[in-house]
């Protein structure tokens, strides 16, 4: 059946990891990581969820301290298809094969803002009608934007690498400095791809959609969206991603090709709703997928390494629990994933798969029912450790009780699987120690090395 | 059929990125990433009777040790086959597969190969002429069952049919 399974899977894989806008999506996402992680920094510093500390600053710093903090995490977050655009613009270059993939990201960045409304409307307080000005608006910029952007990098640059490829560029004489070279043979592929960003601006002026920007929210974002608010959204995710793991395949890389736009979205239109004073609805963020659905790495391991450092019997497992625990706390469980190991081995299979479908549940019905709060638009670095993120991405203890819980759930689940796998080693050593063999004490130590 | 392996610390299970300095160790029968080929090996009838692993920087920086006394234990120990791997895409370990594959090959009577993924292209380029190197996915990528069934045949053809081994090098091994 394990052959069949995978089978199967072998081919989605491929067809997943090797697609190339698939991966440029994912990869371009991932650009713009560390910008949306310091600006939870900064997010969480302004709205920690302390009230004492929110004194204290306001002490030092003096009322309205907290709206610098916010030039910085409204960047990082009403900006992001901006930087996704840029992002995906870069990588797609590079997928395409063309060398100057920053040249790329710049083609796409630049026909996102063709089409992108550059006159904004604000009410003005007792004038009879709105002003305007002119302008861009994080409106365009942010979430609302993110789907547009995809696709206006993929299309963007793929008219600009199709460009260079058939060498519909200026060549300058030998000698010119390569900088000067590079940015006249960029020239003629970049006016491609933004005089047909210029003419769909003109197309979708003239619905009643007046921007692609609408038209694509409506028709695409919202409704795939609409499918990450679905009780089994994440549930499918982390069983898939674990799945693929199982049979060696980095399960994220696969499904994040899809799944990951729609956490992004979801992240973000959480913290959008918080910045108005409006209530989060978002239950499966970024943060509830890391923090509360597949902590301690990849099948949510972090309960077994510590029965293995803590009960196991087999010096095989106290060892490498021992040595493992150190990184599993930070989320990484490499160590354990090839060296127990976790990948293709038939009996860790089910606690494997089961450990983050449960916890999904668990966060899923802990969310529902109020015990904790929904998960914020803020992204910590994936390696937090437990008890921590759940209080940071939750803003409330409960979401480290609830991590707390999930953990003991998780050493049940393993258990069994752990005893099994711990009896079979300790077997191994023993009857090793009972029968003397030559190979029985193999040491470095009195080699001949004739 | 006679097996050993060998491997890096991470894949010995004896700790990852965190205990790189262990040194040279020889066990008993196979350990951590072994128990993931067992049911490949017996397939083909072999038995895994024991594991050399020493830690990816101890390589680095005993490498001439390394490599002389790994061989020196595969003689002792007199195996129908060394299997060198499998080294993912991890680098040091690849290059210490390979030059402990290449050492075995050149100064003892016994069979063995390396077993890496293409991301380790120098060691490919540097030793592929001094070892068979059998082609696997790197860690994460697809293909990593049929990776380990492309081994036994070879190791099963190297060993019982060696006749043969010029066609399976040609068909899961580095050109």
């Amino acid at each position: 059946m394990m052959a069949k399974l995978e089978k199967f899977l072998m081919p989605v894989a491929n067809v997943l990891t090797r697609n190339k806008i698939l991966s440029a999506i994912r990869d371009g996402f991932l650009v713009s990581v560390p910008i949306t992680i310091v600006g939870s920094i900064f997010l969480l510093i302004s709205n920690f969820p302390v009230q004492g500390f929110l004194d204290f600053m306001t002490s030092i710093f003096g009322a309205g301290w907290d709206s610098y903090l916010g030039r910085v995490s409204s960047i990082a977050f009403d900006c992001t298809a901006l930087l996704s655009c840029l992002g995906i613009g870069y990588c797609y270059t590079r997928e395409q094969g063309v060398e100057n993939k920053i040249a790329g990201g710049v083609v796409a960045l630049v026909s996102f803002l063709i089409i992108t409304p550059q006159r904004m409307e604000v009410v003005v307080e007792g004038a009879a009608e709105a002003a305007s000005f002119s302008g861009l608006g994080f409106t365009f910029l942010g979430t609302s934007g993110m789907f547009l952007a995809m696709i206006t990098a993929i299309i963007s640059v793929k008219l600009f690498c199709w460009a260079t490829q058939h060498n519909l560029v200026i060549k300058l004489p030998d000698g010119v400095p390569p900088a000067v070279m590079d940015s006249f043979a960029s020239l003629i592929p970049a006016a491609i791809s933004m005089f047909v960003f210029f003419v769909i601006g003109i197309i979708f002026s003239i619905t009643p959609y007046e921007y692609a920007h609408y038209f694509i929210y409506e028709v695409l974002q919202a409704p795939l969206v609409g499918l990450g608010r679905l009780s089994g959204f994440e549930l499918i995710y982390q069983f898939l991603s674990t799945l693929f793991w199982f049979f060696g395949i980095n399960g994220p890389a696969v499904t994040n090709t899809v799944f990951s736009p729609i956490h992004k979205a979801l992240t973000l239109e959480n913290y959008e709703a918080a910045a108005a004073g409006l209530e989060m609805t978002n239950i499966f963020t970024a943060g509830f997928s890391d923090f509360f659905c597949n902590f301690g790495g990849g099948g949510s391991t972090l309960g077994l390494v510590i029965m293995m450092a803590f009960l196991g019997k087999s010096n095989r497992m106290k060892n490498l629990g021992r040595l493992s625990l150190p990184a599993a706390i930070f989320g990484i469980n490499e160590p354990i994933i090839f060296g127990l190991p976790i990948v293709l081995n038939p009996l860790m299979a089910i606690p494997f798969i089961l450990a983050p479908c449960v916890n999904t549940i668990i966060g899923y019905l802990a969310t529902i029912t109020g015990i904790m709060p929904v998960t914020s638009g803020v992204q910590l670095p994936w390696t937090t450790p437990i008890v921590f993120s759940g209080y940071l991405v939750t803003g409330s203890v409960m979401g480290s009780v609830v991590q707390i819980v999930m953990l003991a759930l998780n050493i049940l689940i393993y258990y069994p699987f752990f005893k099994l796998l711990d009896k079979k080693y300790l077997e191994d050593e023993n009857a090793n120690s009972g029968v003397v063999d030559e190979l029985e004490d193999l040491s470095f130590d009195d080699l001949s090395l004739d | 059929m006679k097996i050993v392996l060998i491997f890096d610390q991470g894949l010995a299970g004896a700790g990852g990125k965190s205990n790189p300095n262990v040194g040279l160790n020889a066990v008993k029968g196979g350990v951590g990433t072994a128990l993931m080929m067992e049911s490949h090996f017996k397939e083909i009838g072999a038995d895994v009777i024991a594991t050399l692993y020493c830690g990816n920087e101890y390589f680095l920086n005993h490498q001439d040790e390394v490599v002389t006394k790994m061989t020196a234990m595969c003689k002792k120990l007199n195996p129908d086959f060394v299997v060198c791997g499998p080294c993912f895409n991890f680098p040091d370990y690849a290059k210490m597969a390979a030059m402990i594959s290449a050492n075995i090959l050149t100064k003892t009577e016994l069979k063995s190969c390396a077993m890496m993924s293409k991301e380790n292209a120098s060691v490919i380029e540097e030793y592929k002429d001094k070892t068979p190197i059998v082609i696997m996915p790197k860690k994460g990528g697809t293909g990593l069952n049929d990776s380990y069934t492309a081994l036994c045949k070879y190791i099963n053809v190297a060993v019982n049919n060696p006749a043969e081994l010029e066609n399976i090098k040609a068909e899961v091994c580095y050109k």
